[in-house]
Order: C-alpha cells, then sequence, then structure tokens
C-alpha cells in the first residue's frame, strides 16, 4: 500500500519560499543537480516512448529509473526549499509509482503529462537560474498541471491482474512480497514466462558476491522478481536463500545454466506463448554495413541481453564519474597557458645565455631544463584538454529528442540517424554547437523533407533520412547533417538574392556561391519561408554563431536528391600552435592548425585575375590576400619578396601575404577586453615571452572576407 | 566566499555606506549626520585636471608596449599586456576631442573596472593624487558642451572635470565585423 504522503505541499504556496535565500551560490547547485537529473528524466522519457510505440510495452527498470530520477527531484526541490516545483515533482513521482507497480497502465492518458510536467520543471529551473528566486509568472502553470497530474492519478484505471493463487507459491511467500514484486510476478505471468525458484546457499561471510553472482546469471535470461532468505537446512555458517524468477527460458534450461554449487531450480509455473505478439515495428531504411551506427531509440543497442541491465552496473558507472564546474576547467587552463608563456620565456633566457661564452655553459645546463618542464608541460596541457573534452553523444541525444518532438508537432517522421557519437569536443564549443544544430536538422524536417507522397512520386522512399555524423579530420571536427530531401534550388536562390539586393543581376556565380548565400543576412531576413527552396530563415544566424567558435559552415545540394550541410570546428579553443609572421611594423599570430603550407613568393609569381591575385600552386589557382591590405597596415610595397601562409578551412584555401615569417610558438588565445568588441578578422590576442601583446588571426572570418570580396570589375 | 574587494562599483558605494555607519556608531554616535564624501583620482591632460571615481580604478601602471589593432577607430590606441590580461586602451585626449597622444614613457595608463568583467585603460599624462570631496561641492557640469565630463568639482584653485565612464568608454560596443561587403563597413574616427 503505498503511504499517500500527508505533507501536501500544496499547488497554491509561491514557488519560492519567502526564507532568505543564503545567496547564488545556493541556487547554483540546486540548478545544476536538478538539471542533471532532468536530462536523464528527459532521455529516459524519451526511450519510454519509443518502448511503448515498438512494443506496447516498456522496460520496468526504465520506470525505476524515472521514477527514482523524480524522487530525487523532489527531494532537492525540498532541500533547496522550491516548494511548487517540489510539489510538481511529488506529482510526476506518484504517477511513475503507479506505473511501476503496475497500477497504471503504459497507455493510460495520464503518461503524456509526464513529458509536460518535466518540461515546465525545466522552464521553472531556468527562471529560477536567471531571478535567484521566484517563477511566479509559471506558478499558474505549475498549478494547472499539478491539478491534471491529481486528476489523471485519481481517474487512472487499475491495470487488473491475474490470480496468484493457484500459483503453488507458498502463502507466506506470497505475503514476503511487496507491491512491486506483487506486480512483476504478475507482469511476468502475463508475459508467459516460465516461473521458477532457485534455491541456494552461501557461506555468510560471501554471500553478498555470490548472490550478485547468481542474479547476473539468472538476468541473462530472465528476472529476478524477489530474493529472500529462506529456512533451510544449513549449518550456522551458511545462508539459504530463495529467489523467485520468470524467465524465458525452462526450468531445466536454467538449471544447466546455474551452475552453481549448493543451486536447484524448481518450475513453479510453466511458461506459454504471450497472447498477442509484441508489435515490433520493422527497423525501417537500409542497415548500411559495416559502420557502427547508433540509433538513439532502438533498446536493441542498448541492452545486449534479453534481460534488463543490473542495477548494480549503473550505480558503479555513476561513482565513477565526478562533476566539475566548468569554471574551474578554465581556470587550470589559464594556469597551464601561463605556466606556457613562461617556459617560453625561459626558452629566449637560454638562447640568450648560450650566445654570450660567458655564460654558455649556464645557458647549455638552462636549456636541458627547459627541455624537462617541456615534456612534463605537454602532458599536463594534454591531460587538461582532455578533462574538457566531451563526445558528442550528449548533442545526438539532443537532436534525437528535438527530432522526436519535430515528428509530433510536424508529422513528418524521417529516419534520423547518428554516427560518431565518440568522437570528442571541447564542453565549451559541444555547449554553444547544440543551438545551431538543432536549427539545421529542424531545416531539414521542415523544408528539405518532402511530404510522404510527393516522395514516392519522385520515386523516393516515404520516409526519408536525415543523417548526422561527426569525425575528426586533423585538428577539426566535422558534422554533416544530410538529408535526401529535395535539395536546393539553385535557380530561385539566384532569384531571391537578386530580388533582396545582395547580388546584382548580372553577377556570375558558381553552383557554389550561390548555394552559400543563404549564409547572408540580408538573404534570409528577405525570404518567407517557401516550399521550393531546401533550407529556410535563420541560417546567417547559425553561421554567426559558429563563427564564434573559430567554426564555419557551408552546404551543398543537387536538386531533387537533398542536401548536405556541413560544420566545421576546431577540437579546442584553449592552447594552440601559433605561426607568427611581421607584417610592416606589426606582428600577428596564426593558428597553426589552419595552416597548410609557408612559400616564400617573388613579385612576378603572382598573376592578376578579375582584379584579384593569384598563385599558380602546383598547377592550382591559389587566391591571395595581402595581409597589410586586409588590416590597413603599411608594409613593403609590390616590388618586395613576400611569403605565402596557406590557409585551409574546410575547402577552402588563402594565401595571406605577409613581409616575415618569425617562427612558432605555444600560446594561448585570451580574449581582449575592453569597450571594443567583435574585432573582424582579430580572434584575440597572446603574450610572447615578455614582451607585448601579440593578435591571433581570426582564419575563419578573413578567409571567408578574402573569398567573398568581389573587386569592381 | 570571501572576497576582500568588492566586486563591482555599486557593491563599493554599499560597503563604503555600512562602514561609515558602523564607524560612527563607534564613535559615539555623534548627532550630526557624516557627509557623503567622494573619493576622486586626479590626473592631468594637457595641462587640465580630469577624475574618476576611486571605486572604479582597478590600477594605475607604467606606459608600456601598446599593440595597435587592425581598423580600429582613431581613438583606440591598442592594447597592453597586464600580467597575461589583454586589455584595450583609449586615447582619452581624442575622446575627449583634444587632438591626438603622442605616448612616451612619461605617459601613465589608468585601468578602469566598471560592472559585469568590463575594463579598459585609458591613456593620461600623469597622475596627482586622490582628492577627497563632500558630495555637496560636486555640481553637474550642464552648460558646458563636454560630450565625456559629466560633473565638476573644484580643487584648489582649478576646476577639476569628472569623467562620465559610461560615456568615455562603457557603452561604446563599436562593432567592427560589419564588413562583409567590404566597401560599406565603416570604422569610426
Amino acid at each position: 500500500m503505498a503511504d499517500r504522503r500527508t505533507d501536501r505541499h500544496g499547488a497554491g504556496s509561491p514557488v519560492a519560499s519567502s526564507h532568505e535565500r543564503t545567496g547564488g551560490q545556493d541556487t547554483r547547485e540546486f540548478v545544476s543537480e536538478a538539471e542533471d537529473t532532468l536530462e536523464q528524466m528527459r532521455e529516459s522519457l524519451s526511450r519510454l516512448h519509443d518502448q511503448r510505440a515498438e512494443a506496447g510495452e516498456v522496460d520496468p527498470d526504465l520506470v525505476n529509473r524515472l521514477f527514482r530520477a523524480a524522487h530525487s527531484l523532489k527531494g532537492l526541490a525540498g532541500m533547496f526549499e522550491f516548494d511548487a516545483v517540489g510539489a510538481l515533482a511529488h506529482r510526476l513521482e506518484d504517477i511513475l509509482d503507479g506505473l511501476r507497480l503496475g497500477r497504471i497502465a503504459i497507455d493510460s492518458p495520464v503518461v503524456p503529462l509526464l513529458d509536460e510536467g518535466v518540461a515546465l520543471f525545466a522552464a521553472a529551473l531556468s527562471r529560477i537560474e536567471q531571478s535567484g528566486s521566484g517563477t511566479t509568472d509559471l506558478e499558474t502553470s505549475v498549478r494547472e498541471i499539478v491539478a491534471r497530474l491529481e486528476r489523471g492519478l485519481a481517474a487512472s484505471p487499475v491495470a487488473s491482474g491475474e490470480g496468484l493463487d493457484g500459483l503453488g507459491l507458498a502463502d507466506s511467500e506470497l505475503r514476503a512480497l511487496t507491491e512491486y514484486e506483487e506486480h512483476r510476478l504478475r507482469e511476468n505471468l502475463r508475459q508467459g514466462r516460465h516461473l521458477s525458484r532457485v534455491e541456494t546457499t552461501f557461506e555468510i561471510s560471501a554471500f553478498e558476491d555470490g548472490l550478485a553472482e547468481i542474479s547476473a546469471a539468472i538476468r541473462e535470461v530472465g528476472e529476478v522478481v524477489s530474493t529472500l532468505p529462506s529456512p533451510g537446512p544449513a549449518p550456522e555458517s551458511q545462508i539459504c536463500f530463495a529467489l523467485l524468477v520468470g524467465t524465458d527460458v525452462s526450468a531445466e534450461h536454467l538449471a544447466e545454466r546455474l551452475d552453481f554449487p549448493d543451486t536447484r531450480v524448481v518450475s513453479i509455473q510453466e511458461g506459454r506463448p504471450p497472447a498477442a505478439p509484441a508489435p515490433k515495428s520493422a527497423a525501417g531504411g537500409h542497415e548500411p554495413a559495416g559502420e557502427v551506427e547508433t540509433r538513439f531509440g532502438d533498446r536493441s543497442a542498448e541492452h545486449e541481453s534479453a534481460g534488463p541491465v543490473p542495477e548494480i552496473e549503473s550505480l558503479r558507472s555513476i561513482s565513477e564519474t565526478v562533476r566539475v564546474d566548468i569554471r574551474k576547467l578554465d581556470e587550470l587552463m589559464n594556469l597551464v597557458g601561463e605556466l606556457v608563456i613562461q617556459r617560453n620565456a625561459i626558452e629566449d633566457v637560454a638562447l640568450r645565455l648560450n650566445q654570450n661564452p660567458g655564460t654558455a655553459r649556464i645557458g647549455a645546463e638552462l636549456g636541458k631544463v627547459h627541455k624537462a618542464i617541456d615534456r612534463k608541460l605537454k602532458s599536463l596541457q594534454s591531460g587538461v584538454l582532455d578533462v574538457r573534452m566531451v563526445p558528442m553523444r550528449q548533442v545526438f541525444e539532443k537532436l534525437s529528442r528535438v527530432a522526436r518532438r519535430l515528428h509530433r508537432d510536424l508529422g513528418k517522421d524521417p529516419e534520423v540517424n547518428f554516427k560518431g557519437a565518440d568522437t570528442e569536443l571541447d564542453k565549451l564549443i559541444v555547449e554553444q554547437l547544440v543551438d545551431p544544430l538543432v536549427h539545421v536538422v529542424r531545416n531539414a524536417f521542415d523544408h528539405a523533407l518532402e511530404p510522404s507522397e510527393e516522395r514516392v512520386a519522385a520515386g523516393k522512399s516515404p520516409r526519408g533520412t536525415i543523417g548526422v555524423s561527426a569525425f575528426q579530420r586533423g585538428n577539426h571536427v566535422v558534422i554533416e547533417v544530410e538529408d535526401d530531401g529535395r535539395g536546393m534550388d539553385v535557380e530561385s536562390i539566384r532569384a531571391e538574392a537578386v530580388s533582396s539586393g545582395l547580388i546584382g543581376e548580372q553577377e556570375q556565380l558558381t553552383k557554389k556561391e550561390i548555394l552559400n548565400l543563404v549564409f547572408q543576412a540580408g538573404f534570409s531576413t528577405a525570404r518567407e519561408v517557401s516550399s521550393t527552396s531546401g533550407r529556410g530563415v535563420g541560417m546567417d544566424v547559425v553561421r554567426n554563431n559558429l563563427a564564434e567558435m573559430g567554426g564555419m559552415v557551408e552546404v551543398t545540394s543537387e536538386a531533387g536528391s537533398g542536401t548536405t550541410v556541413t560544420i566545421t570546428l576546431p577540437i579546442t579553443l584553449a592552447i594552440i600552435q601559433a605561426l607568427i609572421v611581421g607584417v610592416g611594423d606589426e606582428r600577428f599570430a596564426i593558428p597553426l592548425n589552419a595552416v597548410l603550407e609557408t612559400l616564400a613568393v617573388e613579385p612576378s609569381q603572382i598573376l592578376h585575375s578579375e582584379g584579384r591575385e593569384i598563385l599558380n600552386l602546383r598547377g592550382e589557382p591559389l587566391l591571395l590576400r595581402r595581409l597589410g591590405e586586409e588590416f590597413e597596415i603599411p608594409c613593403g610595397g609590390p616590388e618586395a619578396r613576400q611569403f605565402a601562409v596557406v590557409l585551409g578551412l574546410g575547402d577552402q584555401r588563402l594565401g595571406l601575404l605577409v613581409d616575415r615569417l618569425q617562427g612558432q610558438q605555444d600560446t594561448v588565445i585570451k580574449p581582449i577586453k575592453g569597450p571594443v568588441q567583435q574585432i573582424r578578422g582579430i580572434a584575440g590576442a597572446t603574450q610572447l615571452g615578455d614582451r607585448g601583446a601579440i593578435l591571433v588571426i581570426d582564419v575563419s572570418s578573413v578567409v571567408t572576407d578574402a573569398t567573398r570580396r568581389r573587386e569592381a570589375a | 566566499m570571501s572576497e576582500s574587494r568588492p566586486e563591482t562599483a555599486e557593491q563599493g558605494r554599499e560597503w563604503e555606506a555600512l562602514a561609515r555607519g558602523a564607524a560612527k556608531d563607534l564613535l559615539g554616535g555623534s548627532r550630526e549626520p557624516i557627509e557623503m564624501q567622494r573619493e576622486l583620482l586626479v590626473f592631468g591632460l594637457d595641462r587640465a585636471a580630469y577624475a574618476v571615481s576611486v571605486e572604479h580604478v582597478r590600477e594605475i601602471v607604467r606606459m608600456r608596449e601598446l599593440t595597435p589593432i587592425p581598423r580600429a577607430p582613431a581613438w583606440l590606441l591598442g592594447v597592453v599586456s597586464l600580467r597575461g590580461e589583454i586589455v584595450e586602451v583609449l586615447d582619452l585626449r581624442r575622446r575627449l576631442g583634444l587632438g591626438a597622444s603622442t605616448p612616451d614613457r612619461s605617459n601613465r595608463i589608468v585601468v578602469l573596472h566598471g560592472d559585469v568583467d568590463r575594463v579598459a585603460g585609458l591613456l593620461v599624462d600623469s597622475v596627482s593624487e586622490v582628492h577627497r570631496v563632500p558630495e555637496e561641492a560636486i555640481l553637474p557640469a550642464q552648460g558646458l558642451d563636454l560630450a565625456s565630463v559629466g560633473e565638476i568639482c573644484t580643487r584648489g584653485d582649478e576646476f577639476v572635470s569628472i569623467l562620465d565612464l559610461d560615456r568615455v568608454l562603457g557603452v561604446v560596443e563599436v562593432d567592427l565585423a560589419d564588413r562583409s561587403s567590404g566597401e560599406t563597413g565603416d570604422a569610426d574616427g
């Protein structure tokens, strides 16, 4: 009997307690913990819906996990005195309790309220985070949903259970079962599994391990309904257990598998095939051979064995991870960066000592010390960087949920595949990546994919596919979102660009240039959502967001076949190797990961075409740009010999012309503080040795500007 | 967390008021209200005196290597490195419309901090002292056509122009980013 807790907080109390809050620290703690739990709940709920849709029934472990999460949230809210969200969590917990005990059926109308409740909780959380206290404008919504949850609970039909008498179980055994265990017993019977009793004996000193072992073995083929010590004939030093189990295999089979001493299996009831076969939707689409894919929502990918995942495992994995405030990681990163700068300074001093014969020997010793520090520092550097790296999986899971929501909202049901969930990125980048990616995926759903009738008429599969893949390429991570929708119509994009004044009527553009017009600010705001084009509004926002992280985005498309959006990001923003170059009296740093090669260039080698300067690089034309011109710095005239730093980003190439090449350094890119922000072409600054600051060039904007710039003919 | 410095200018004023109140109690509670005073850092520019509230001043450093910023407005001299932190330095002369500076070793940089992590440096000719002035002696600088000076007070026989920091540095979020068409993007002079 569930104890209906009588300390109802009541939905009428204000969301935040009227007590003095001890400050932002507490709120932050609450929000951070609650967010984690909420995230788990969202993931589990998403899987719950999938299981329900595919199989009509739900993994009991999943429901248990949801129940425990809601219980956690309730406790957390209570501890920090956020009363209304606490009441919300309480009702969610009640529903989940009913669900796991079988008192609420999985297809009860109350179940979708869980999603609403979780979403509202999340909204309340972000209010709390922003304002630090009350969330009064959400009070009404919270009250309303709590009322609906309560009504739903009251009206819920109790799932009928089969009689447990006549099973051959002793009265004492039946009475010892908790409500949950009773429910599981009924479930196993309903599913037609074999019911058996496993009797086993262990030494008292070792029974925990033994029990864990035998339970694990049973779980491979079934479920442990209950575990009870039993009064058996055993000497003082031993203890007997009786496990009630429901298995997919017969009792004899089970006995064979359980090769443990002092164990016997007694059959209680033979299983039978289930009344109606569980509807398993065929995995739509093609299974590509070779590549290992992770499909979220596909339960079999998560559980290798037939039974539920043992709880012991999941507890252990929780304790192996530590949650760390990202700001602490930033501080660590800064410290390592400072060490890098000082290490460079030591090298400087060693060199100067070497040059003077009187101090050369000391210089050599210092040089050795420097090398040793260098090695250790590199390890420290990569260690700290590693801590900040998180796999794309998190992002994919969010995208999966977005896809589900879009499916509900838009009615389109494409197959969404993910590849490369293990690809790692800096945590900060990952967090900022989610919004642009969601945008791109949404566009694919909304605009790129045609309705099924249209697809079938065109000879395509009715569902459509969206593939999201992430992989590492050198010092970058590439993320591709590919759909097999209607593709982008070059002509209509061109026409719209002309009508919004972005390009002239007569301008000649390559297909690639036309397609990438969709990223321009003027383009998106001028267009309405059109059914003839492949992509909708907001792509300029996506490009700007990505550019802030030093990333870039491109699109390719074939009319009728589909579109691919390619996002390129640096793996980490923190410590980078930089090439130091000189232009006029100034010096700049260029991140080495974008540099393909450097060459000396004589003025005679520079060709001119359509107002631009080009270099013939092994037969291919390389667009050139003088850094002095770009930055309006007086520099060596066109007669002087220059160096070309060949920059590569995605598919684009640019040869940046500079006066001098001055070596390589490890540097930390720091933000420039001051009233002037958004300095085009500059990603930040760093310090070299004990001299002043050096500006670091933002490769992606320099490359993009140069390739887009059109000189008047 | 125990921080011994105020995090924002506003917090600084609060603390100051609290401290004064406490001091008053300790001194046996005189009947007279203690005047509110302001502490100003006075510095020189072109032989005239200017000032900012002390609570906005983070530090004062000697002139050091300035790295210019490409395509920046003329009043932005560049950036300096302050113990690893990269901070923009403004030409106060230009900002006040007094012509251009030719920075040399005698100049000083007054490093200011506002709220929300705003930092900036002001290039000045020299720094004089901290001048304590009762609130009532500070007058608004109306009628004077000065874009960056909000108030004025006296110090001996000279006038001190108190800078309005919001106008000098805070709200100037100049965006040099819009160069997309190449020709039309324009950095303010």
